[in-house]
């Protein structure tokens, strides 16, 4: 039977600001007193990020124009741009820079691509036993990340990790040493990475689970096959869980941080390619004791962020669509 | 409405995480927050400002443990140290802080640099301490003030401490190197044993009498080296890739320190800014790169990580090794080794053997607002309180009069037994000046040549570098680096 081209789903409204509103919460007495309670609900919230995050973010601004450092012997003075400026002029901020987008260019398509796929499988109606696979999917997410840093440095061990054992046993007599290859350290900690995606896998799977399934009966009449269903249903329809997941991941790749400081001591080895912008960060500050400097590298860090991110919001009008938009 | 919401909700909580990107945040996976909260473990008492409470009792503040003193056995003995210091000091009361390891050197970077630092500091070793150049107390003037007797030391470890900064220590527990020996592998490959003193020859198998120096040390190990095949590493056939039993290995924490058992030295030369590299270093570097990739009598950088071959963190302990230069502190584990192993010297680098020296003690900060309070307290640490510290952090006496009682101590743990001698002789043949001298941001230094740091792990990893170029390449990164300190 060939197949009828069906339309898309049309996203409706978009472009529009209607969301920029001024919300009708306050208009009558019953909204009035669920905002009320909305708030003390999120009270906790609000004084914890205001006490912990706010104000020690004020607070890097404010050294970030001040000279704290313990590496060096002099009274604390109002030094201007001058952070700024050795930031600008250091090598290590652009080449940690350049790090961390190659390695997020190479990372977060893989870190959204695949918990969705592993979703879509797991949603699927002829896999027996979905349980179980949804359990051994998210099992890893509730181990300690660090503990599980450690195991898989043990598995990827040149000489007794076990999937080098496993490529010895196969035939391949000089396996690669994964962790100190340049060329196979971003495959080798996306993989590692890949271990922790239950919670990614959640996301989208409860994503998945909220398509009505009217639209691929729907689908289906109009003669779409399994392909068509995914690329005019399955993707529209999941597009704000992928906006959610990309901008989580975009925030997420541009703090990495742990795994190269567990892996390599915060050194950058091998060659430098694990010395990413956050591990700097840390570094300056805690390590080299240059508050004032690390501050300064924080504050870029946010911008880069803030711009990024702001760039995908804007971008979302044109690919993101809300069934229940109005 | 819900759509409107929504969006509203993502945006909030995506600049909540971009926010987060600048300050301490709340993802468990990735920021540097996470990590300190992970793996801090909690101040016994929450930091306090050292000030007089009311009544005229000065408030002291004890920070640990920049270098051990954090585990739950030690702390029950620091706990009770504090105790019957308070109850016989009415005047001066002491708080005790632990802080892991992983944790304490940026921990007390942010008290130091808040305004918030703690009084006295310990243990910390030479190293640690030098993490804070130049915040630590000159005790000079207290130690006249108050005629504290250091006669009781030994000349070299107390000149140890004085520095640019002055005498910012007093000499605590010391920990001298040797060559730690598996005495079985000898025997059964039919080697004499090495010599327990400085300046013995030692006995080849042919008989023939030849300093006791790294060559010598090479060729026997060459000898103790063998594969799964049972073919040592002089033998055809020998398998490198498959490798039971290693000959030797050095004291690869730091490069720094592997290097001082070749001579003594440091990185700075005299103008202290200018990297000068000691030759004898130099030498020992290549002699560890040879002794992995081309000799094979040492463990690789990725069999080195492995816990199945290295489960704790020193080869020797595994019982694999038959020989392997080390501090004293490292009797902590080599109980593993099995019951047959000793000391013996270390060899001699161009006929001067050095044992490279690691000390630990307490140190009074320069911002303390009661250092006359701290000192008597310091002093009451190396004193009355120091054979219970020493002996809950396994620590070898600094006080010559006590060091009889320290090798009983160190004796009662093992079966076999140890000729303590050779670590008391390795005293004399401490490296001075030490190897964990002052250089140049420090601790930004130390990510090159310290514990992990970039070339020691290089190194390990790849067969094939061209030594000299490798050195090069290190200076030059140091002076790099050197050239940007302030």
């Amino acid at each position: 039977m060939a197949s009828v081209p069906i339309q898309p789903v049309k996203p409706r409204n978009v472009g529009q600001r209607r969301w920029l509103r001024r919300p009708s919460l306050g208009r009558t007495a019953l909204a009035r007193h669920e905002a009320r309670w909305g708030l003390i609900f999120l009270s906790p919230w609000l004084i914890g990020f205001l006490a912990f995050t706010l104000f020690p973010m004020i607070a890097s601004l404010a050294f970030s124009v001040t000279n704290i450092s313990l590496a060096q012997d002099q009274p604390l003075r109002f030094v201007g741009l001058e952070n700024f400026q050795r930031m600008l002029a250091d090598k290590q901020t652009w080449e940690s820079l350049a790090v961390t987008f190659r390695f997020a260019a190479f990372n977060l398509p893989i870190a959204i691509v695949i918990p969705f796929v592993v979703a879509l499988v797991l949603n699927s109606r002829y896999l027996k036993g979905v349980g179980i696979f949804r359990t051994l999917f998210f099992m890893p997410y509730v181990i300690p990340f660090v503990s599980g840093l450690l195991a898989w440095q043990g598995m990827l061990n040149l000489e007794t990790g076990w999937v080098n054992e496993f490529l010895r046993i196969i035939g391949i007599q000089n396996p690669p040493n994964w962790l100190q290859d340049t060329t196979l350290i971003y495959p080798s900690l996306a993989f590692i990475g890949l271990w922790g995606i239950g919670a990614g896998v959640i996301v989208n799977l409860a994503g998945l689970k909220g398509i009505p399934s009217e639209l691929y009966d729907a689908a289906r009449i109009d003669g779409a096959g399994w392909w068509a269903s995914l690329r005019n249903v399955t993707l529209p329809m999941m597009s704000p869980v992928i906006f959610y997941s990309l901008i989580l991941g975009i925030v997420d790749v541009l703090q990495y941080f742990l795994v190269p400081l567990v892996l390599y001591n915060g050194t950058g080895e091998p060659g430098g390619s694990t010395l990413f912008f956050n591990l700097v960060i840390y570094k300056q500050a805690f390590n080299f004791q240059n508050f004032s400097y690390g501050a300064t590298l924080a504050w870029l860090l946010f911008g880069i962020t803030l711009a990024i991110t702001l760039v995908v919001f804007r971008t979302s009008r044109r690919w993101v669509y809300y069934a229940g938009e109005r | 409405m819900r759509t409107r919401l929504l969006r509203v909700g993502s945006l909030i909580a995506a600049v909540a995480l971009v926010f987060a990107a600048c300050g301490p945040s709340g993802s468990a996976s990735s920021s540097p927050a996470a990590v300190a909260s992970e793996s801090a473990a909690p101040a016994s008492t929450a930091p306090e400002t050292a000030s007089a409470a009311p009544g005229g009792v000065v408030e002291l503040r004890w920070y640990c443990c920049l270098g051990g003193g954090e585990a739950p056995e030690q702390k029950t003995v620091e706990d009770k140290v504090v105790a019957d210091f308070n109850a016989s000091h009415p005047n001066i009361h002491v708080t005790f802080e632990v802080v892991t390891y992983d944790q304490a050197n940026g921990q007390l970077t942010t008290e130091i640099q808040s305004g918030n630092g703690p009084d006295v500091v310990g243990p910390v070793g030479i190293g640690g301490a030098n993490a804070f150049h130049g915040q630590w107390l000159d005790l000079a003037p207290l130690i006249a003030k108050t005629n504290y007797d250091l006669s009781g030391f030994p000349a070299n470890v107390v000149d140890i401490y004085k520095l640019d900064e002055g005498q910012v220590g007093i000499p605590f527990a010391i920990y001298p190197s040797a060559l730690f020996y598996k005495k079985g592998m000898f025997d059964e490959a039919g080697l004499k044993e090495p010599p327990h003193k400085y300046g013995d020859k030692y006995t080849m198998p042919d008989g023939s009498q030849v300093d006791w120096n790294y060559d010598t040390a090479l060729k026997v190990a060459k000898l103790l080296t063998v594969d799964k095949n049972n073919k040592d590493a002089t033998q055809a056939g020998f398998d490198p890739k498959k490798i039971a039993q290693w000959g030797l290995e050095l004291q690869r924490d730091d490069l720094r320190g592997m290097g001082a058992y070749f001579g003594p030295g440091k990185l700075a030369s005299g103008d202290g800014k200018t990297v000068a590299i000691p030759d004898a270093w130099k030498a020992a570097w290549k002699y560890y790169y040879n002794a992995i990739w081309t000799d094979h009598v040492s463990l690789t950088g990725p069999q080195f990580e492995s816990k199945d071959i290295n489960p704790k963190d020193y080869p020797f302990f595994n019982g694999h090794t038959a020989m392997s230069e080390n501090f004293l502190w490292s009797t902590y584990g080599v109980g593993d080794a099995g019951d047959d192993w000793n000391l013996a010297a270390v060899p001699s680098y161009n006929g001067t053997a050095t044992a490279a020296f690691n000390a630990d003690t307490f140190r009074i900060l320069k911002g303390s607002k009661h250092p006359d309070e701290a000192f008597t307290f310091l002093t009451y640490l190396l004193g009355d309180a120091s054979a219970d510290l020493l002996t809950a952090y396994g620590g070898f006496p600094a006080r010559t009069a006590n060091q009889a009682a320290g090798i009983a101590a160190l004796q009662a743990q093992f079966k076999n037994t140890v000729d303590w001698q050779v670590a008391v002789d390795g005293i004399d043949h401490a490296d001075k000046p030490n190897f964990e001298d002052f250089m140049p941001a420090y601790n930004e230094s130390l990510g090159l040549v310290g514990s992990g740091g970039k070339y020691l792990t290089k190194w390990g990893n790849s067969a094939g570098l061209d030594m000299d170029k490798e050195i090069t390449s290190l200076q030059t990164d140091l002076q790099a680096i050197w050239d940007k300190a302030p």
